[in-house]
């Protein structure tokens, strides 16, 4: 399974997390297109922190490193990487990346 | 029929609108609404019951605080200054006794202990040390309050086991600095799990009776094939003490009044040879309330053994080692609780201990002789088995009913047979202590009890009959009597009891009315059956010109005026 297929399997178990606290029509698909930040509003401020803070767990249980997914860089970018599953699996993929070279 | 949902108001000094989302939306049974108290408001909303949040009308409530939020001296402690641990358990009274007036707001109430993340490490090597160790504080701020709420409708429940299941994720900073949440998801998935599970055994649907397979869930092996001495039980092997310490921890349960039972596909000679001659069963036969052990499918076994303890469906858990088995019984007997269960014999054991579906609010001496109970009822229906007819059969039982009014020694017991008795009753009335005290000392409200004995021994306390009288009419507002005792004429002697005593009271006519539920309506069948008319669907009446008949074959005695 190759690192993109990992970080994939995070984000999902993450949405398990939070689906099992929304009501059954909120509850966000397992899709690699399924919107995040996307304006559809399933997701209230605390559902996005807990996915968040879901994934985070997930990826340091899985890669055995701790990551943050919320900085100072993330926020200022323009496409936002918690727009969507994709979005988030790329910003995911280039913070395991800069780890490992750092 | 479904099972109303229940409000559930949660009160808290955090963030608890994730574990409000996991009631509302986990889909598992028993289904609750949740109303939020306003964040961080935990002392004005238990002092002012006219609060917009109360006004919503709570079943219960779930009073989730941190302690250093709370006990503001405990507060002090956390940041090792010298606190007198006096003056911590004087804060904790005080606040037991805000806790406390939840009674007359809600049918009761859970509140889940004080902990600390496990990242604070407090004195460390001082840690448990009296007086000074932080740890030590909190256990004993812990105990003073399950001590100061114990009896009163408010339930202490463990978080520090959601926190160890949770483990290194339980207390994240990231949720309390992003979103004053204190615990992680994993810590409020195991609260929902527990909060639902006090709902459900409050309720009165805690589990009764576990059906077990006996090949290779009992012990290892196939008796039939390999013969009892050779069976993996015990000895010096891994999964044979495993098996051991399953059915050393199936006896345990026993204790608390859960009912064993065995439906196998084995000849019935050769198993229960085994269960008597193997010299490591932990479990013997009379152990065992009943037992189906044929060729015959497994979900009609469990049908008919439920039938015959007098067990309703919905009550019963299967634990068998085998998938198909267990799909088969699920898809047959969907009533029936089937655990998924665990492959490796070495996991049984904890599998068993994990099972929430047991809690029940109190613990009897009726619960923990209830095996017994029912050994001696299979010895009864032998003898019925040889008596010629059913007169003859409850003369030769002579049975005995004390009858009492409700007093501070069977209270208890009283509330739990309000609140655990499906089959018989009439009018499925759910009570606290508080409440039923309340109703039985209404000047036109009498109530009694009912404790059953015969040759073979006590049943306990097993029936409730209680009356209302107004206006020369008297109603009678409960009638419950447990499964063990059905059948046996103590229902007319109940009747008989009610009925006399409102010829005493100066009414004109008796009645009762049939409230049906999903799970009552063997006492509608009984009524049917009774002497009383049906005037209209599901009211019975009796008019006291006439006596109601004292049923012959059991002698009632009356221990009050």
């Amino acid at each position: 399974m190759d690192t993109k297929e990992r970080v994939v399997r995070a984000i999902f178990s993450a949405i398990d997390e939070v689906n099992v606290q929304l009501p059954r029509e909120q509850r966000l698909e397992k899709s690699i297109q399924s919107g995040l930040l996307d304006g559809s509003g399933k997701l209230d401020s605390l559902g996005m922190v807990n996915l968040i803070v879901a994934a985070e767990q997930n990826i340091e249980q899985e890669f055995g490193t701790p990551i943050s997914l919320v900085d100072e860089e993330a926020l200022s970018q323009n496409d936002s990487p918690f727009r969507d599953v994709n979005t988030l699996v790329r910003h995911i993929t280039r913070i395991l990346e800069e780890n490992e070279y750092e | 029929m479904s099972e109303p949902v229940s409000k559930c108001l949660l009160i808290s000094d955090f963030n608890v609108s994730t574990l409000a989302g996991i009631l509302l939306n986990d889909g598992e049974a028993p289904a609750i609404e949740t109303i939020v108290a306003p964040f961080g408001q935990v002392i004005p909303t238990l002092m002012q019951k006219d609060r917009e949040c109360w006004q919503r009308q709570p079943d219960f409530a779930v009073a989730w605080t941190r302690p250093e939020s709370v006990i503001e001296s405990f507060n002090l402690a956390l940041n090792y200054e010298n606190v007198s641990p006096a003056d911590i358990l004087l804060e904790v009274d005080h606040y037991s006794s805000l806790l406390l007036n939840l009674r007359e707001r809600v049918r009761f109430s859970l509140v889940p202990t004080w902990v600390l993340p496990s990242y604070h490490r407090g004195f460390g090597l001082l840690d448990m040390k009296p007086d000074i160790g932080i740890a030590n504080t909190l256990m004993r701020m812990n105990l003073r309050l399950a001590e100061n709420l114990a009896g009163s409708g408010a339930y202490v429940l463990d978080a520090q086991k959601w926190l160890g299941t949770a483990g290194k994720y339980a207390c994240n900073p990231k949720l309390w600095y992003a979103a004053k949440a204190a615990f992680g998801h994993d810590v409020f998935v195991e609260a929902a799990k527990d909060i639902k599970s006090a709902l459900s055994g409050i309720n009165g649907n805690a589990k009764k009776l576990i059906v077990l397979d006996l090949d290779d869930t009992l012990w290892g092996g196939t008796v039939g094939e390999v013969g009892w001495e050779n069976l993996n039980l015990g000895g010096h092997n891994a999964n044979g003490e495993a098996y051991v310490d399953f059915q050393r921890a199936l006896k345990s349960l026993t204790h608390r009044g859960v009912l064993l039972a065995i439906v196998s596909k084995n000849n019935p000679n050769t198993a229960c040879e085994a269960i008597k001659k193997h010299p490591e069963m932990a479990l013997r036969l009379d152990d065992f309330a009943g037992w189906k052990i044929n060729w015959n499918d497994k979900a009609q076994n469990i049908f008919e053994l439920a039938t015959e303890l007098n067990i309703g469906l919905q009550s019963v858990v299967f634990i068998d080692d085998h998938p198909v088995e267990r799909a088969r019984v699920k898809e047959a007997l969907p009533e029936v609780f089937v655990p998924d269960w665990p492959e490796d014999p070495l996991l049984y054991r904890s599998a068993l201990c994990r099972l929430r579906c047991f809690d029940a609010p109190s613990l009897s001496a009726e619960d923990r002789e209830r095996t017994k109970m029912y050994v001696t009822e299979r010895y009864r229906e032998e003898l019925k088995a040889r008596l010629s007819s059913l007169e003859d059969w409850l003369k030769s039982l002579q049975i005995k009913v004390q009858v009492e009014e409700l007093n501070q020694a069977n209270l208890q017991r009283a509330v739990q047979l309000f609140n655990k008795t499906n089959q018989l009753n009439l009018t499925t009335r759910r009570m606290t202590v508080q409440e039923l005290e309340e109703w039985a000392t209404e000047q036109n409200h009498r109530l009694w009890t009912f404790t059953v004995s015969d040759k073979f021994g006590g049943s306990g306390l097993t029936g409730i009959v209680s009356l209302e009288v107004e206006d020369g009419v008297g109603r009678i507002a409960d009638f419950l009597l447990s499964c063990r005792v059905m059948g046996r004429k103590v229902e007319e002697a109940m009747v008989y009891i009610a009925i006399k005593h409102a010829k005493e009271a100066g009414v004109d006519r008796v009645y009762a009315q049939y409230i049906p539920t999903s799970k009552n309506a063997p006492c509608l069948d009984f009524w049917e059956r009774s002497q009383l008319t049906q005037e209209r669907e599901h009211c019975f009446v009796w008019q006291i010109r006439d006596s109601y008949p004292r049923p012959e074959a059991i002698q009632i005695e009356q221990t009050f005026p």
